[in-house]
């Protein structure tokens, strides 16, 4: 096997809180469930931080989908889960602005012990990748090709 | 295990980090074949050999045994690695042993990154070849994030050795006594003129059968004695600045009203009546009053919020007295903050099950209450009438469902089961038995959650002592009726009775007690002033149910008992205790140390909008003040590192990017995010 690329491999990246996603994916873990390897689960404190253009970057750097896997009204941070919701409701139009298909990010709660939303989150999204494919045919076509809004 | 070793510039690797290059040491573990069974771990370490910086790239059966850690250690003094990556188990279970690991060997302990390889890899995937290419892949990222890190310090704050207790119930008493116990000042404070809380309303309690009164009142002459506690009784948390280590708070107290030398002469003269909150509402009791006998403090009080005005007047031998309420303010510089608010019973709304249009319809608290005042005799008498069929229903205000059952104000119903209700409706079921051997009891249940050491047991008794069960389906709530005129008893139960298969059920009582559920102690002031969250149950929420239990995530602010979530006695003075163990860690060296993940501002960016302080949830987290920069003064936001809670929204509203969450900063997950779409390095995975 020369240079591994795994570019037909649709990139699914997680952003999931200490406090909920986080260790619901170690939950699912420690139950043995299986799901798909093209998951990239990365930690965070709270999506706050993340502004509107950080999706926008993701997607144009090449990831597919990006599931936020928080901890929803459970927030521990005062606050976090409105301002959250609030930037990803300013990500959608950005979406749309660049024919990028909305439902290919997705702010979901996630608690500790969320083993089946985890599984069914991550099912559902590899579903829709199979339907929509790449991000990148997406942004190279514009907004023209643009799916409806989820 | 194939390795890595870059000896250069090994001399040179340990400080001024921003100056030097870059070393990374990587190490896959076998976690014992955890991972090594289903990732090729050598594979992984032969990737990770290939990527820039990377000049140590091992493999071990157990990194985290002493013989794994001192790999990392020598690495670090003998080959000038100066940034670790593990990939192992999760980051909740060795995060720290590796920072540890690191720290032992000069390095700074956020020199260190930690990825998920068990949990999130090898447990959740079976094709070898993907699990290895996505091992890589986290690594990958775990790499990227380690060339960005910088030197982190722990937030060190001096710290008043001096706790507040909020609430005077059974899980604040035993917090202060704990607290007390390790040497640190505790101030207490409870909102009614008595101590006790709920506790001191029950009779015997379970699963050991003493007298609640009695367990009650050792705890609370320990803790009137203790030198190292002060009380406030009718007294509330009515300021707080500040952050752990240096809370300054203000206590607003209410007068007891009346001196203590005259308060028993000033009860007995006293008219006014209202209704008992001891007794549930049941029986009248003075406004000058003691909650009951024994109660502490022992002095009667006024009871002014039955009194708008603050204002009563009353004769004593004849003379004609006027009593004032003067609240009085109190400041307190404390360390840490115990939540102990407790709970208060479910009220049915009136109708639900009959409750509140029967009279032979009441709740538990108030049955138990009843209980207590009724005639001693073979015979089971409440309000002066005879019982002799009783039925208990579990479940009211638990266990709700949207469309059954009626929302809470807010709209929510209660979805949460209350945990301790099943036990002590046995519990009381079977003290009735004992009591009442020719009572009929009736159990009318959903499910029986019996689920504590040795609460079964009461199951069990209840189930071999004439109890007779009834069972029905959440969706199909039994109904409470007046019973037709010619009725042998008052009221019924009717219910679809699904331990007979679904048959219709008419069960007669002469008194309906309902098993009502744990709601919390409405606290919206504290959640206002301590910016502490409740989840969607109202109960406050902890940082993590598991790994941090009973902090908050206001750091130094932690939770005790039922304010946290319904909760037995038992569970309660646990999590108390636990509570307690908490604030002791954190207070018992006068020096706080906070971990560093909190918002920093790079001032030549910012430009004084004022984003981040509008957004920000946490009061005195980050500021605008002036400054003088390049000859000007201007206005510039700062972060007050005690009193961030590291959420990171500021990140998100600054428009110039001038704000970053040390330690998770945008720049590491865009360098992460570009190492999970990269190509991964050659080489040759087997399938």
């Amino acid at each position: 096997m020369g240079q591994e690329s795994n570019a037909g491999e649709p990139k699914v990246l997680i952003l999931a809180t200490l406090s909920g996603g986080y260790a619901g994916a170690d939950s699912v873990g420690q139950a043995h469930a299986e799901y798909a390897t093209n998951t990239y689960i990365l930690p965070v404190v709270c999506p706050a931080m993340f502004p509107e253009e950080f999706y926008i970057e993701s997607f144009e750097r090449g990831i597919d989908a990006i599931l936020v896997m928080f901890s929803g009204t459970d927030c521990p941070y005062k606050g976090g889960a409105e301002r959250t919701a609030q930037i990803i409701n300013k990500v959608y139009p950005m979406m749309k602005e660049r024919g990028i298909d909305t439902r290919r990010l997705r702010l979901v709660a996630i608690c500790t012990v969320c083993t089946k939303p985890f599984l069914k989150e991550v099912t559902q999204v590899n579903e829709l990748l199979d339907e929509i494919g790449h991000v990148a045919a997406e942004i190279a076509a514009g907004p023209s090709v643009q799916a409806p809004a989820s | 295990m194939p390795e890595k070793h870059d000896s250069k510039a090994a001399a040179k690797a340990k400080s001024s980090p921003k100056e030097e290059e870059v070393r990374i040491g990587a190490y896959t573990c076998y976690c014992g074949g955890n991972i090594s069974d289903v990732v090729y771990c050598e594979k992984v370490a032969e990737a990770l050999a290939k990527l820039p910086n990377v000049v140590v790239s091992r493999t071990d059966m157990s990194m985290c045994s002493d013989a794994g850690q001192a790999k990392i250690e020598e690495d670090i003094r003998e080959h000038g690695v100066n940034r670790v990556v593990v990939g192992a188990c999760a980051p909740s279970l060795h995060e720290q042993t590796f920072r540890g690991t690191v720290q032992r060997a000069g390095l700074n302990p956020f020199f260190y990154h930690h990825v998920g390889l068990r949990e999130q890899d090898s447990w959740v995937h079976h094709d070898r070849v993907a699990a290895t290419k996505k091992a890589i892949r986290l690594m990958s990222a775990g790499i990227a994030k380690a060339r960005l890190l910088e030197p982190l310090e722990h937030i060190r704050l001096s710290a008043e050795k001096h706790a507040l207790v909020i609430g005077g119930g059974i899980a604040g008493l035993r917090a202060a006594r704990d607290i007390s116990r390790r040497g640190l000042k505790v101030t207490l404070i409870e909102r009614s003129p008595f101590l006790g809380g709920h506790m001191a309303q029950l009779e015997s309690i379970f699963p050991t059968e003493e007298d609640a009164r009695t367990v009650l009142h050792g705890l609370i002459e320990e803790v009137a004695a203790d030198p190292n506690i002060t009380l406030y009784t009718s007294s509330e948390l009515t300021g707080v600045r500040g952050y752990v280590g240096d809370y300054q708070v203000q206590i607003t107290q209410q007068s007891r009203g009346v001196d203590e030398d005259v308060a028993e002469e000033a009860m007995a003269a006293c008219t006014l009546e209202v209704p008992d909150d001891y007794n549930y509402g049941l029986t009248q009791r003075k406004v000058i009053y003691k909650a009951y006998p024994g109660c502490y403090p022992p002095t009667p009080a006024v009871d002014w919020k039955n009194i708008p005005d603050g204002k009563l007047e009353l004769k004593m031998n004849g003379k004609k007295i006027k009593l004032e309420n003067k609240p009085k303010t109190i400041d307190v510089k404390v360390g840490a903050i115990v939540i102990a608010t407790g709970f208060t019973p479910y009220e049915p709304r009136k109708g639900e099950y009959g409750y509140g249009e029967l009279p032979e319809v009441v709740t538990m608290p108030q049955f138990i209450r009843l209980l207590a005042m009724a005639p001693k005799g073979e015979e089971l008498v409440i309000n002066e009438k005879p019982v002799r069929n009783i039925g208990f229903i579990h479940c009211v205000g638990s266990r709700q469902i949207d469309d059954v059952h009626e929302p809470q104000p807010d709209g929510e119903v209660n979805n949460y089961c209350s945990r301790v209700c099943c036990t002590a409706t046995l519990h009381l079921a079977n003290d009735l038995r004992h009591r009442f051997p020719d009572l009929n009891i009736f159990d009318v249940y959903e499910d029986i959650r019996t689920y504590g050491r040795g609460h079964e047991d009461y199951y069990i008794e209840a189930s071999e002592n004439r109890v007779v069960f009834l069972r029905f389906h959440g969706e199909e709530p039994p109904e409470v009726v007046a019973s037709p005129d010619d009725d042998v008893s008052p009221v019924q139960i009717k219910l679809k009775d699904y331990l007979t298969w679904g048959e219709e059920v008419e069960v007669p009582a002469d008194l309906i007690v309902l098993a009502v559920g744990i709601m919390p102690n409405p606290v919206d002031d504290l959640i206002n002033l301590l910016k502490v969250s409740p989840g969607t149950d109202r109960f406050l929420l902890e940082v993590h149910p598991k790994l941090r239990p009973v902090e908050t995530a206001v750091p130094g602010i932690v939770l005790a008992g039922t304010a946290q979530g319904p909760m037995t006695i038992q569970e309660s003075c646990a999590a108390a205790s636990a509570a307690a163990a908490k604030v002791s860690v954190l207070l018992s060296q006068g020096l706080v140390e906070l971990e560093p993940y909190v918002a920093r501002v790079d001032l030549d960016l910012c430009k004084g909008s004022g984003e981040c302080v509008e957004v920000c949830a946490y009061e005195d987290a980050i500021t605008l003040e002036s400054m003088t920069i390049g000859g000007k003064e201007v206005k510039r936001a700062v972060v007050s590192p005690a009193n961030c809670a590291g959420c990171g929204a500021c990140v998100s509203a600054c428009p110039n990017r001038a704000i970053d969450l040390q330690g998770w900063t945008l720049g590491q997950y865009q360098s992460m995010i570009e190492a999970i779409v990269a190509e991964i390095p050659a080489v040759e995975i087997e399938s």
